[in-house]
């Protein structure tokens, strides 16, 4: 029963670019051309006399009817650098990045809107731009704030464990050193809204791509001036999010164009927009030891990573608050003695930065891939040996790991063994050799990683909020609320299946409701949805199982130790055919329960209400400070062939082995393993943004942006293993970004691997055709310079 | 410039009055009020928009709706009949080759147009990657999307087709 | 400098799809201006949400597409025709082609997506002119003609000499791509087409090769070469060429036709790839193309 997916499929979406109010008008954005210029003026008049023009929004208006975007993430510690930017939505005096919104036209309808938007007469000061982090960092480069002493928004240094002492131990050190490129999570869908401002009641509804409707209120109605309770956000269907709809910032001009023009006013964001405006991600540049003995203990890491968060402006503090997870993931699912691990984040006149399948965690665990994969090769061990050295056991879960994560469960072993078992090790590696002899490179990557999920972090807007309802309708259906919007990922039959379980009811009456802001949350993030919003539904129904239970004693005149359900009826376990069905039961509690009414007792207690709201939270998280309560696992292991002369890589077989806890829909999982693979086959050899030398991005369409198509997504052989966790509700673990994490890490490997006669170090993505044979070219030349 | 057009969609017959620049994409979404038929990159390289012209797909976002004068247009809400989703699409809630659904109608319409044409062949996986290389999706890694399209044309090969 | 803009809208418009060639010049002759002349529009849309084309006013698009007699593909006393509105998917599937062809309908296959290739035409993919133009390495190596038509009547010439520069060619404003025509393969003559992009599917060539020799017991005879992408319009490779002449291939000859190549083009670096990373591979291309031919003939 997919309720969702066949409204879907039969062509009943409503995404955001479907909504039709009466009177709508539409709001097209104009964006800078430049990367880093002042605005010297705009002139507004001749798009207003194009008819059909309504209005045309500036960074003036901004800051005459808006407040600053609210900060959503602040750190202070001392020694650490954090620093915040104070803006607007769009800008009166300076624009930092190639795109930038400056003005946005309301017209009767989008062309005009979009015709107009070439006719604001724009003066700008080019300035000098940066496009680089570690450049950004150097004295000698331009500022993006002005009011800031340098291009560092935030330094964050962590130690875990005992780091001097893990060196200590060391037999040797290794320096690795790791670059990831920036990239776009490119949902197919952009963003969209529609605003409608009701000037009788002050009040303002918001529709559309909302991943986050709860955050997306607080910091809209912030920047409004409005109290929250004036402001609703409802989600419609989502074309794809992967964390690039949780951020709130054009919408806030939307928002102000219905008010100022007192008409609906839509917004659907142009996919060149998207792409151009981002939110992007990745762009770190690692460097560090890696401490070791000779049999391969790994013992600890020193370690920097720097991160080109491009401008801060628009989500003030999430996207640096994403170098935490990155500092903190390394200890991933190995024992160690200690790290020191230092996070910088540098603004740069780029695209701002935010979450993408992964937020920061993948960008330790892939690091600590890697650099475990040069250990291993630097001590002639194979890669699963190496790991299956330093894996925690599957006896000593609960575990405290240095970083203060409380990991859940698992069997680490038993996963990559798994992963093993299903590709000829052996027969690969055999094979490798003898193509070697005939000049070609075949290579083997292995990779294994945990998902930290579910985030909880104080001092920020990822706190870890939530709350859900389940009900009973007095039809005898459920209805089930919480704050998991659906975007792809399963939230509905999820929710759906959860709580049919518990309660015996088939999934045809289960109606899981559209996310709105009503409810607390802070929606699907960090894959959080099998965690908290799926813990807190598990946790409704089961009281309102409770009420039924008592309900339904009462009705059938049976004891409640005696009252079970199943397939939607509710009945007593010692004559079955003593029940009622769920409509029936419905019917008498809420309406005609009988000459006599129900039990006072029941009516005491309100169990006759079947309507329970419940609110869930971590049960490690507030006493060892862990960010993540589960932890789900996984072993990659990939083969390619690298043609040497194009550099061109070739994927000939793909495993994952997938434990997340106990499994609510293996389709749903299954779909997300797939895809997230692919979307990290694409990071490790396709996707790059890349900007000309005044930081102006190239990248701008499906055309130069390569995501993968369905023939460079290859055939992918998946097996689980179900741990359950303890600290969830259901046993289920949060999923869906392990998969983007090792794929990413198991392909570079293997790419490493297969170039291992030219004794090439891929610590560069993606591995690009080009890059690929400039490598080899390079390795070459050197060899015949040596010779 | 204001046209006259006159479309068979879905197999109805429609007169419409278009103006000369606007797509057919355009066209299908407001005045035929076809939801189905998404906008994404409006370039022709995503595939969301695709529609069968005269049983080929094409991305309706290239397509100047007066160009196609008198064509035969169909679109997902085409293959539904008497609110039963169609084989099809039947397949792809199945296998579940299908996510966020936002890429869905468009991929299932270039699927559709490929089964057709293989009447009585075989549809190897490779075929059908390469037939669908023009549309995009971001969340299925276009596994379950394969297993979908053969079990769509295991559906027509056992009759259960319209 | 323009405003950035996510997809901008397309122009107002008058427009003509006439349905003989006869009409076509007669709009022609009194099309208000400014007008542009379209077939597939696959390229035409794009251009002008990128904001590459734009016009300020009312512009006239006149559309080939209803031109029947400019969609055909016909085989007659050794030539092969190809009316200029002939779109692509008929051009992958037509079994003239195929046979007479197979260089052209392999390079088809590597163009766009089935959707694209439904609607682009040989002609618009020529008449574009891009250095990239897949369609033409393979026309190239083919000897293809071109046949222009315009007021002052028809005039007919070598694709090479019609292609000037990246967008650029000979034709008039007034004038109207109608045909390309190229002499039928031989049974004992070899082609192949190969490219290289940043992904497999869809995408644009970072370069691109077409291949034809004739073997003669071993020997190559009448070899052409022709490249996309390494060069302001697709070119033929004259000096490899004439060093594969009358050589028996083997590895050696074929590896240092390769170095040819490499030497004798001056790619540029744009966003595809850099000049250094095209000379490379161009190189490789060839070779394996020439390798294909012979392992075809063997």
């Amino acid at each position: 029963m997919k309720k969702r997916e066949e409204r879907l499929v039969m062509g009943k979406g409503q995404y955001a670019d479907d909504l039709e109010f009466a009177g709508m008008a539409h709001l097209v954005f104009v964006g800078s051309p430049y990367a880093h210029a002042l605005i010297r003026s705009i002139n507004t008049d001749k798009a207003m006399t194009l008819p059909g023009v309504v209005r045309v929004i500036t960074g003036q208006d901004m800051v005459q009817h808006t407040h600053p975007l609210p900060v959503q993430a602040n750190f202070k510690k001392p020694g650490w650098t954090w620093r915040l930017a104070n803006v607007h939505a769009m800008p009166h005096d300076k624009v930092r990045w190639y795109g930038e919104p400056v003005a946005a036209v309301v017209a009767e309808d989008e062309e005009t809107a979009r015709r107009a938007a070439d006719l604001v007469e724009i003066v700008y000061d080019p300035l000098p731009a940066t496009g680089n982090a570690l450049e950004a960092l150097t004295p000698e480069s331009p500022r993006v704030y002005d009011d800031w002493e340098d291009n560092k928004q935030v330094h964050l240094k962590f130690d875990f464990g005992d780091p001097d002492k893990a060196f200590e131990m060391a037999d040797q050190t290794l320096r690795v050193t790791y670059r990831e490129g920036r990239v776009h999570g490119l949902p197919i869908e952009p963003r969209g809204c529609v605003a409608v401002y009701d000037g009788k009641n002050d009040a303002l509804d918001i529709w559309g791509s909302f991943q986050t409707p709860f955050l997306a209120r607080h910091n809209i109605a912030a920047t409004m001036g409005m109290p929250e309770a004036k402001v609703k956000i409802s989600a419609v269907d989502i074309g794809g999010a992967f964390g690039l709809k949780i951020h709130t910032w054009k919408e806030n001009v939307v928002a102000l164009a219905s008010k100022l023009t007192g008409r609906p006013v839509k917004w659907m964001e142009p996919h060149r927009d998207f792409m151009a405006t981002g939110p992007h991600q990745r762009d770190v540049f690692w460097e560090g030891d890696i401490a070791f003995k000779n049999d391969g203990t790994l013992l600890g890491l020193k370690a920097q990573v720097v991160h080109d968060l491009g401008v801060e402006s628009t989500n003030k503090g999430i996207a640096a608050l994403s170098i935490f997870p990155a500092c903190s993931a390394p200890a991933s699912m190995y024992k160690w003695i200690g790290m020191h691990i230092e996070g910088i984040g540098a603004v740069t006149n780029k695209s701002f930065y935010c979450a993408y399948r992964g937020y920061g965690k993948d960008k330790g665990l892939k690091f600590i891939e890697s650099a475990i994969n040069q250990v291993a090769k630097k001590l002639g061990m194979t890669p699963e040996a190496i790991r299956f050295k330093n894996f925690i056991q599957p006896d000593e879960f609960p575990f405290h790991q240095i970083n203060n994560y409380v990991i859940d469960s698992g069997d680490y072993p038993a996963t990559l063994n798994k992963a093993m078992e299903m590709v000829d090790m052996d027969g690969f590696r055999k094979k490798k050799a003898d193509l070697e002899k005939q000049g070609r490179c075949l290579g083997i990557g292995v990779s294994t990683t945990i998902e930290p999920a579910g985030v909880a972090v104080p001092n920020c807007q990822m706190g870890g909020i939530t709350q859900a309802r389940v009900m009973i309708t007095p039809d005898g259906s459920v209805e089930v609320h919480s704050d998991r919007t659906e975007i792809g990922q399963g939230a509905e039959i999820s929710h759906a299946t959860i709580a049919g379980n518990i309660l015996g009811m088939d999934l045809a009456h289960i109606h899981v409701k559209k996310v709105t802001s009503d409810y607390i949350g802070q929606g699907p993030l960090s894959s959080r949805g099998a965690v908290y919003p799926a813990s807190a539904v598990a946790k409704a129904a089961k009281l309102l199982r409770k009420k039924v239970v008592q309900c339904a004693a009462g009705l059938l005149m049976v004891e409640q130790s005696d009252v079970d359900m199943a397939d939607g009826f509710v009945f007593s376990t010692k004559k079955p055919e003593t029940r009622l069905s769920y409509r029936e039961l419905a019917d008498k509690v809420f309406f005609f329960p009988g000459p006599r009414g129900l039990d006072p007792e029941i009516l005491k207690n309100h169990d006759h209400l079947l309507d329970v709201t419940a609110t869930w939270y971590s049960p490690t998280t507030p006493d060892t400070g862990s960010s993540y309560t589960t932890f789900c696992v996984s072993a990659d292991i990939a083969v390619v062939e690298v043609d040497v002369d194009t550099g061109v890589t070739d994927i000939v077989k793909y495993v994952h082995v997938h434990d997340a806890g106990t499994i609510i829909n293996r389709q749903v999982i299954d779909g997300q393993i797939h895809g997230g693979i692919i979307q990290g086959i694409g990071e490790a050899l396709y996707e790059s943004l890349d900007y000309d030398d005044q930081s102006r991005l190239l990248s701008t369409s499906f055309s130069n942006y390569f995501i993968p198509t369905s023939i460079e997504a290859p055939d992918i052989e998946i097996a689980h293993l179900e741990t359950p966790s303890p600290f969830s509700e259901t046993g289920s673990k949060g999923m869906g970004e392990a998969p983007i994490i090792g794929s990413k890490a198991v392909i570079l490997d293997a790419v490493e691997d297969a170039l291992s006669g030219f004794g090439i170090r891929v610590n560069d993505s993606p591995a690009s055709p080009e890059k690929v044979r400039q490598w080899i070219l390079e390795t070459q030349r050197k060899t015949k310079g040596e010779d | 410039m204001k046209i006259p057009l006159n479309l068979t969609i879905n197999g109805d017959t429609v007169e419409l009055t278009v103006d000369a620049n606007e797509t057919l994409l355009h066209v299908l979404r407001n005045s035929a009020s076809l939801q189905s038929v998404h906008r994404s990159c409006e370039e022709g390289e995503c595939g969301a928009c695709t529609v069968l012209v005269n049983n080929e797909p094409v991305n309706s976002c290239l397509v100047l709706a007066v160009s196609v004068q008198g064509a035969s247009v169909m679109t997902a809400e085409g293959l539904v009949r008497n609110n039963e989703p169609h084989p099809i699409m039947k397949a792809f809630t199945d296998e579940l080759g299908i996510q966020c659904g936002f890429c869905t109608p468009g991929m299932l319409m270039t699927a559709y147009a490929l089964i057709n044409r293989c009447e009585g062949s075989e549809l190897t996986d490779e075929f059908i990657r390469k037939s669908l290389q023009g549309n995009l999706c971001r969340c299925t890694g276009y596994v379950n999307i394969v297993k979908a399209v053969k079990k769509a044309k295991q559906n027509k090969d056992a009759g259960y087709w319209w | 400098m323009k405003n950035f803009i996510g997809s901008r809208s397309l122009p107002d418009m008058i427009y003509h799809a006439p349905e003989s060639i006869e009409k076509l010049f007669l709009l022609l002759s009194d099309a208000a201006r400014p007008f542009r002349i379209v077939a597939g529009c696959t390229d035409f849309i794009p251009a002008v949400r990128t904001g590459r084309w734009s016009f300020d006013e009312e512009v006239t698009i006149i559309d080939l597409k209803q031109i029947k007699a400019l969609n055909y593909i016909e085989h007659q006393g050794g030539m092969v025709h190809i009316g200029a509105c002939t779109r692509l998917t008929q051009i992958l599937e037509s079994p003239e082609i195929q046979e007479k062809a197979p260089v052209l309908a392999r390079a088809v296959t590597t163009m766009g997506s089935w959707q694209v290739r439904n609607t682009a035409t040989i002609g618009g993919n020529i008449c574009m002119s891009s250095p990239a133009g897949d369609t033409i390495p393979a026309l190239l190596v083919l000897d293809a003609r071109v046949t222009l038509a315009g007021p002052d009547g028809e005039e007919e010439m070598l694709l090479k000499e019609f292609l000037t520069g990246p967008g650029q060619n000979t034709m008039e404003d007034n004038q109207v791509m109608t045909r390309i025509s190229f002499p039928a393969m031989e049974k004992n003559e070899t082609a192949c087409f190969k490219k290289i992009g940043n992904r497999t599917a869809v995408i644009i060539s970072i370069v691109s090769t077409a291949v034809r020799i004739t073997l003669e017991h071993g020997v190559c005879r009448n070899v052409k070469i022709a490249m996309g992408s390494v060069a302001p319009t697709p070119i033929r490779i004259n000096r490899a060429e004439a060093f594969l002449e009358g050589k028996r291939l083997d590895q050696e000859v074929i590896h240092r036709c390769g170095a040819l190549v490499s030497e004798e083009i001056s790619p540029i670096t744009d966003l595809r790839a850099s000049g250094d990373y095209r000379r490379d591979v161009a190189a490789t291309l060839v070779k394996r193309a020439i390798a294909e031919c012979m392992e075809e003939k063997e």
